[in-house]
């Protein structure tokens, strides 16, 4: 591309295995009541073909974080401080040594046609709510034909032939019928296979998945989840599984991130997370859940407190008011840094480093 | 589709039956008819008339009938497009209103287009830029549209007219027109004549049309699927016109079909004001006349009206939302 000054890309041949590096954002929410503060310094990488689970209460910044990557915020949202890079591969053919650019999304503007090429074809997200995230006024082929039409430069009839195509691979039965019926003559599990198809239609390298299954029956779940892990396996594409479900996170995930009040507090791949967890939240997070298959009937311990609203802010650890390894003068003082305490395990509590968060 | 718009059908028929007897019983509810008054009139002159021209005009008019003879005369009548004589004129009432019924059409027809073309324009406009200068000031002008009465708007356009484009106003046509043969100038006179009046007509269901566009443009707007339209990376005017207008545009359709009678009323007045040949004035004067036949002609256009905007807006309504056209 280009060695200009200020162009938010730059071609490197580094960071193969990482697809998507945030750093250090902000964003805020500029409202009636106030500012609030939903992300304060998410600092992750997102590895490459994996898939990555965001696991946090209600209100921790899942979703926001997300959305900040597909630059998706609504207008009241605003980034003060960040950097998102996305390790963009060339699609070329043979695949091998392709060269890898780079580029900042918040550099691009959210109207732009930079940021609207890489939205659905490189980066997609799926929603919450299947019964919501389909327009009902279009029909299934309508609504999915027309991402296939928009990025990859096919007529009609091509584009009807691919999403019967992608519609077979979600599993849907008779997906030849499908493409033309309606939102609402499917079922809940239907429409968020539909929407997995739609968010897949254009190969995209990062499928942004939130919370897709919460609002399905157990049974729907694990169909779901199950198809999206061959999916991914399959296509070699990156998912970013949110959820609060650490059920499904052991499912579905090959590395987590915990956030809390909208930080990353601790992130490593399964087994150290379910084993070995660094942070107290995590400890209280996974305290809270029923183990299936443990003999013993353990107490759930459901975590004391309440989510602080982000309107206030809190001085030191975001999490000491609620923590059970409290110490004064430490934690209600300064922000722990985020260190590395085993292999690809990081985590930002004093309890492993006295390190500081620089403001 | 067909059998959702059969079904509509048979609802409009029996709908038109049950408001033509309540028409009937309205109009001739109020005591004495209008040939009691003409009769106490002709007293009043001084005339004696004798029994046998009261039962001779009585019968003229078919009151010495009882009601409901007098009803399925009345209604069947409407089938042969007879629909009676007006007692005021003495003439048919089809003779009175077809040609002024043309004309009621055409401005209720055209100021409906545009207070549409409009509000759909400003009401999306106004929700896309929420919150900016122009949004607030498209919001006063709706405020001000919606409050000044149709009357005095018409006389506040009049006399702007009339002191600063130096235009003749009121009627259809400018004195040198009104009996010349039909030509490219008259015509542009005709348009010249009829812009007050479907501003008039049109301004306050512009500005109520385009507040109720914005409020639902809004709430679409904030639905899961109008981000998921913009995470496929599509144009956000692909966004707003294909996912959210196409989801908020139903209370304006349904508005639409129930705007008709009331932008005919609406007419009413304006041409009352400016002195235009419509159906308003002379519904309104048969209605303070007790002349019965007329109104009822009236009652019965109006009622028609609303039927059919409201089946043009069902079948518009189907056309835009799937869920309806399957149920
Ligand atoms: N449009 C908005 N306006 C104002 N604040 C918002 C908005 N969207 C999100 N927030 C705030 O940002 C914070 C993070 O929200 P987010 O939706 O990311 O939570 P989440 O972790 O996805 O929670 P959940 O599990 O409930 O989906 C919340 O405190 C919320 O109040
Ligand atoms: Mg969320």
């Amino acid at each position: 591309m280009s060695e200009t000054i200020g162009s938010p890309t730059t071609t490197t041949t580094t960071s193969a295995e990482i697809i998507l590096r945030i750093k250090d954002l902000h964003t805020y929410f500029y409202t009636d009541i106030g500012i609030s503060k939903a992300l304060n310094g998410v600092t992750f990488d997102i590895p490459s073909r994996k898939v990555l689970g965001i696991v946090g209460e209600s209100g921790c910044g899942k979703s926001v974080t997300a959305l900040s990557c597909m630059r998706l915020l609504p207008r009241s949202a605003k980034i003060p401080k960040g950097e998102i890079t996305f390790f963009r591969h060339k699609k070329n053919g043979n695949g091998s040594a392709a060269p890898v650019e780079e580029v900042d999304l918040l550099k691009l503007d959210t109207m732009s046609q930079e940021i609207r090429n890489i939205r659905g074809a490189e980066l997609a997200m799926i929603f919450q709510e299947p019964m919501s995230s389909l327009n009902p006024s279009y029909t299934i082929g309508d609504q999915i034909g027309e991402a296939i039409i928009l990025h990859q430069n096919v007529d009609k009839a091509e584009a009807e032939n691919r999403t019967i195509k992608i519609l077979d691979q979600v599993g849907m039965s008779n997906p030849k019928a499908m493409v033309k019926r309606f939102p609402h003559e499917l079922s809940g599990g239907m429409r968020q296979r539909a929407m997995i198809a739609m968010g897949l239609s254009c190969n995209p390298s990062v499928l942004f998945a939130d919370e897709p299954t919460t609002a399905l029956d157990v049974t729907t779940e694990a169909q779901i989840l199950d198809l999206m892990r061959d999916l991914q396996a399959q296509l070699g594409m990156t998912i970013v599984f949110i959820t609060h479900n650490l059920g499904v996170v052991a499912q579905m995930c090959d590395s987590v991130a915990v956030m809390y009040l909208g930080r990353i507090v601790e992130q490593a791949s399964i087994e150290p997370i379910f084993y070995n967890p660094k942070h107290p939240y995590t400890k209280a997070l996974l305290n809270s859940i029923p183990h299936a298959g443990s003999r013993e009937h353990k107490r759930l311990l459901p975590i004391r407190g309440v989510v602080p609203d982000p309107y206030s802010s809190i001085k030191g650890c975001p999490f000491h008011p609620r923590c059970n390894s409290f110490m004064p003068g430490k934690c209600d003082v300064n922000v722990p840094a985020t260190v590395t305490v085993d292999n690809g395990h990081t985590v930002r509590c004093f309890l492993y480093s006295d390190e500081v968060e620089q403001q | 589709m067909f059998s959702y718009i059969m079904r509509r059908l048979g609802y409009m028929v029996i709908t038109m039956v049950i408001i033509s007897v309540l028409g009937y019983i309205i109009i001739e509810l109020p005591p004495g008819s209008y040939v009691d008054a003409e009769i106490s009139r002709l007293r009043q002159q001084g005339g004696n008339l004798a029994p046998e021209q009261i039962a001779a005009l009585y019968q003229r008019y078919g009151l010495d009938k009882p009601e409901y003879v007098r009803f399925g005369l009345w209604v069947s009548g409407f089938v042969r497009g007879d629909f009676g004589q007006s007692f005021q004129y003495s003439m048919p009432v089809s003779d009175l209103i077809f040609g002024r019924l043309g004309l009621t059409l055409l401005f209720s027809f055209l100021s409906l287009i545009l207070s549409w073309g409009i509000a759909i324009f400003v009401g999306v406009y106004s929700a896309t830029h929420r919150y900016t200068v122009s949004d607030y000031v498209i919001t006063i002008l709706q405020f001000v549209g919606l409050a000044v009465p149709n009357f005095l708007l018409a006389l506040v356009l009049m006399v702007f007219a009339q002191n600063v484009f130096k235009m003749q106003v009121g009627g259809l046509f400018s004195a040198e027109y009104v009996n010349a043969p039909f030509s490219v100038g008259k015509f542009l006179d005709l348009l010249n004549h009829m812009w007050i009046p479907i501003i008039v007509i049109g301004a306050s269901n512009t500005a109520w049309l385009s507040r109720v566009m914005r409020a639902n443009l809004l709430d679409v707007l904030n639905m899961q699927y109008v981000q998921t339209a913009r995470a496929k990376g599509l144009k956000e005017s692909v966004v707003t016109w294909k996912h959210a207008f196409r989801n908020a545009v139903h209370p304006l359709i349904m508005v639409l079909g129930g705007s008709l009678p009331g932008i005919i009323s609406g007419e009413t007045i304006v041409a009352i004001v400016l002195n235009l040949p419509t159906t308003g004035p002379l519904y309104f004067n048969a209605l303070l006349q007790k002349d019965m036949y007329l109104a009822g002609a009236f009652l019965i256009f109006l009622a028609l009206a609303l039927l059919i905007g409201n089946l043009g807006a069902d079948i518009l309504l189907a056309w835009v939302d799937p869920r309806i056209r399957y149920e």
